[in-house]
């Protein structure tokens, strides 16, 4: 089962590897302008805080705690990111795990409505350690729509678009490991080439040691283009363990209930994309490892964005939804030892 | 304890297996606390929590006390670590997620 631990969700599969574990946590980020432009990568701005389900039983609605996993504040329009982390069982050698990632139980990957297991053709999941993060849904090959927070039954959800119902809401995450006798392949490969190593550097003693009242429900709905590669799967899909598989639902709750529903503050809504551009803080380009990336769904291409629909509903122009400067990226990547930035203080957040 | 006829001294002790006069002096300090085996059925018996009946006499029960000495360090460590947090912080450590219907 996977655990809570300083609000991340933490996956071991002790079984496998006693010593790895893969975790997520959900990054609070400003929301990218909503237009034609597709944006490089935002920060992260701290995490959201996550909090069990049924320490609060009284204060969410049945259905909530019947799913259980965790609940997360987050403010209505405001965009988020998930953070992977794989914490191998030694420098350079990785966990790999399969995740599976659904916003109101429609594959974030795909489009498609949720399924147990993994699928190719399509992939409908990521791998870490390849995929680092995942900012929204996979619309075209490089580029996603980000993740951007609506109250459930307004009709902006991607779930509410393609499915017409407001059912579930939230995400949904499963995560898999690789079966015990293709880990213990790769582990001995890793092994023998650390031992080749050893040899190497003692014969020549110079070659460097690589580093490395009920709160409202929300649903996520598309919001601004950025760049951003879903990797395929070098794994095959025979590789991985489903039956090890473990999953949580993540309900999302307007930020403004939180404190009735927790007792805890939310915190202050994040800057808009043109105070953090103003500000002259940098935005962020991955340069991941020579890789193909899947195709985006065709299904998720075709949903509507945030500011679309406002547009539709109201009329109105969604505030903060003018294209910004964001001058020339940051470079990031390959590799654990280039993590995307997290700014957690900011004068947006006193 | 005395209010209630059921949970007399007297009625106690013989649902616990020991004598009302052992119990007694236990009650006033004269001896040392029971074993753990007697201290579990007292806190059984008087609807309290076992950990805590056993941890007022000074005790850690048997499951906790071999799971610590089959990993001395490593709980050692993670006791050090989380002692001084409250008790909401440790709960969310030690909790899985639950998984429900969906």
């Amino acid at each position: 089962m996977p655990t809570l631990e300083n609000d991340r969700l933490v996956f071991r599969f002790p079984q496998i590897e006693e010593d790895a574990r893969f975790s997520i946590d959900f990054q609070r980020t400003l929301r990218i302008p909503d237009s034609d432009k597709t944006y490089s990568l935002p920060p992260g701005l701290g995490s959201f805080p996550l909090r069990h389900v049924e320490d609060h039983p009284q204060k969410l609605p049945a259905p909530t705690t019947a799913r259980g996993g965790v609940i997360l504040p987050i403010w209505q329009a405001e965009a988020m990111w998930l953070n992977f982390h794989n914490d191998g069982p030694d420098w350079g050698l990785d966990f790999p795990v399969a995740i599976k990632v659904a916003a109101g139980k429609i594959n974030a990957v795909t489009g498609e409505g949720w399924r147990a297991g993994l699928h190719r053709d399509p992939q409908d999941y990521l791998v870490s350690p390849e995929q680092p993060w995942l900012d929204g849904f996979a619309i075209e090959k490089g580029v996603i729509r980000q993740f951007v927070a609506m109250p459930l039954g307004d009709g902006y959800s991607v779930e509410e678009q393609l499915t017409g119902d407001a059912e579930w809401g939230g995400l949904q995450i499963s995560v898999f490991p690789l079966k015990a006798e293709v880990w213990q392949a790769k582990r001995r490969a890793w092994e023998e080439e650390q031992k080749r190593r050893a040899e190497r550097r003692s014969m020549f003693m110079e070659e460097p040691i690589a580093c490395y009242s009920m709160p409202a429900p929300m649903g996520l709905a598309a919001g601004g283009r950025m760049r951003q590669i879903i990797h395929s799967d070098p794994f095959n899909i025979d590789d991985w363990d489903i039956n090890a598989a473990d999953r949580v639902f993540i309900t999302l709750l307007h930020a403004k209930d939180w404190k009735g529903t927790t007792g805890e503050a939310a915190r202050n809504q994040p800057p808009t994309a043109k105070e953090y551009s103003d500000a002259g803080l940098p935005w962020f380009e991955y340069y991941g490892k020579d890789q193909t990336a899947i195709s985006g769904s065709t299904k998720l291409s075709g949903v509507k964005s945030v500011a679309n629909l406002f547009k539709q509903m109201t009329g109105a122009t969604l505030p903060n939804s003018q294209d910004v400067e964001t001058g020339k990226p940051v470079r990031l990547g390959p590799g654990p030892n280039a993590p995307r930035p997290v700014r957690s203080e900011g004068s947006w957040d006193r | 304890m005395e209010t209630d006829p059921a949970f007399s001294l007297r009625q106690v002790a013989t649902r616990c297996g020991v004598t009302p006069a052992y119990l007694s002096r236990v009650e006033r300090g004269e001896v040392a606390p029971p074993g753990e085996e007697t201290l579990i059925k007292l806190a059984h018996d008087l609807g309290e929590d076992p950990d805590v009946m056993l941890a007022q006499a000074g005790k850690i029960s048997a499951d906790l006390r071999s799971a610590i000495l089959a990993r001395p360090q490593l709980f050692a460590e993670l006791i050090r670590a989380i002692k001084t947090m409250p008790d909401n912080a440790v709960l969310r450590i030690v909790r899985d997620v639950r998984d429900g219907n969906w």
